[in-house]
């Protein structure tokens, strides 16, 4: 159950620099818990007391978890996992 | 100053475009517009909306033009820096040479709760050329309160974002985004950078965005959220149209409970008498992360911070300046007395 994240530009620091890694799991919630083992600094950045930050968005597919199944929204090899943030400036 | 050509020559190869047409046109050149920011964003987004014919803009900036400005903020230029102009001011100048059909009023304030409301009474769209969200929370409440729409653009480094929000149509800037990053989370353009096309770019989608509100083509808008890197040639329009109203929870547009507008979010600012500083209390959910904050504020001057506090120093311009930012989000500004500079100083390096 290979999952590919992007991880977006103001995390790639916490990721090792990279723009996109793989990680397992067959819902977005073990995804991310992949994700946050293999890169535990990434935590603060995306989690605030074990809820997602509000600012942060994951996609999967293009489509925004929240109106899927939330954290238990099924994953299929091979999908793609977008974290999205706000973008602030201008 | 009149322009010597008949009056809708000008746009005439705006008009040939079918959609637009000259009843289009007519609509554009009776349309009022309010614009919230005259930064990177709103320089293109005002050039591009006074060439097309808008009928009238107002334009609200609380910033002076600086030499850094000009790399990317296409309406100024060095004159403007050394006659030490507002923003809003130097932008209607050359606004009024271009087009001297449009009405540009131009307004030099801090937009906050208090002004916002009389800033978009009369008008009929929205536009964000601002550089932070607590703008873009106003501006959404204030959308949603009155029922007008309004085009949402952010860009950092390559990256950008581009929304359009038609109140009780589309999710409102909350369905997409619950709540703003507390200071220091995400990078704004003085800690990480910007290129000058990220924002031509965001801000020419607004602009295209705007031109089909206002010229009665609402049908034809973009009811996604655009995401946009120009360097990883990355460009996306990911799904959030069933966000509308997040299943009743939306405290905006669903509750219809205005937090921005009612002051329980945003930021307030103390002048601290004789000490040539100003206090800026910004609420946070939680506590800053003061690493988080030194590593994205050590390209832009000195930092340095314990548990208690974060000091950095910057010099901008010249004129040095020192922050004392504390956990709870308040920061000390020390180097002006001016509220307004002090909340654009702390926009632009803690951010929020």
């Amino acid at each position: 159950m290979a999952i590919q994240v992007q991880i977006p530009t103001p995390m790639r620091e916490q990721a090792g620099g990279k723009a996109e890694v793989t990680v397992n799991g067959v819902t977005v919630q073990a995804a991310l818990a992949d994700l946050l083992r293999q890169f535990p600094a990434l935590g603060p950045k995306l989690f605030d007391n074990g809820r997602l930050r509000p600012y942060v968005n994951v996609f999967v597919n293009d489509e925004d978890i929240r109106y899927l199944d939330e954290m238990n929204t099924p994953l299929s090899d091979g999908q793609t996992l977008a974290l999205i943030p706000a973008v602030a400036g201008g | 100053m009149s322009a010597s050509f008949d009056r809708l020559e000008r746009y005439s190869r705006q008009m040939r475009f079918p959609a637009m047409g000259k009843a289009g046109q007519e609509k554009l050149l009776a349309s009022r517009v309010t614009l919230c920011g005259c930064g990177a964003l709103g320089t293109v987004l005002a050039n591009t909306l006074v060439r097309a014919g808008v009928g009238f803009i107002r334009i609200v900036d609380r910033d002076f033009v600086e030499p850094s400005n000009l790399q990317r903020q296409v309406l100024f230029d060095e004159s403007d820096v050394a006659n030490n102009l507002p923003k809003a001011e130097a932008a209607a100048t050359k606004l009024r040479q271009i087009n001297s059909g449009v009405v540009v009023e131009p307004v030099v304030a801090d937009i906050d709760r208090t002004n916002i409301e009389d800033l978009c009474r009369d008008v009929d769209l929205i536009l964000d050329g601002s550089d932070n969200f607590e703008v873009r929370y106003l501006i959404n409440d204030v959308a949603v309160k009155t029922g007008k729409p309004w085009v949402y653009g952010g860009a950092v480094g390559s990256q950008g974002m581009s929304m359009t929000i038609i109140p009780g149509e589309t999710p409102c800037l909350r369905c997409v985004f619950e709540a703003a990053a507390n200071p220091g989370d995400v990078g704004t353009c003085e800690t990480a950078g910007v290129l000058g096309p990220t924002v031509s770019i965001v801000a020419s989608f607004q602009a295209v965005e705007a031109l089909k509100l206002l010229s009665g083509n609402a049908a034809a808008i973009n009811r996604e959220l655009l995401v946009i890197d120009v360097w990883e040639n990355t460009h996306r329009r990911v799904k959030v149209a069933p966000l509308k109203g997040r299943k009743g929870e939306c405290p905006c547009c669903a509750k219809r409970i205005f937090e921005w507008l009612d002051g329980a979010h945003g930021t307030q600012t103390t002048t601290l008498c004789g000490r040539n500083a100003v206090q800026v209390s910004h609420r946070t959910a939680s506590a800053i992360d003061f690493e988080q904050l030194a590593t994205t504020l050590k390209g832009s001057g000195t930092v340095s911070f314990n548990k208690f506090l974060l000091k950095f120093r910057l010099d901008e311009t010249g004129d040095p300046y020192e922050f004392t930012v504390f956990p709870d989000g308040r920061a000390i500004i020390k180097g002006t007395s001016e509220p307004d500079k002090a909340r654009a100083l702390y926009a632009r390096y803690v951010g929020h």
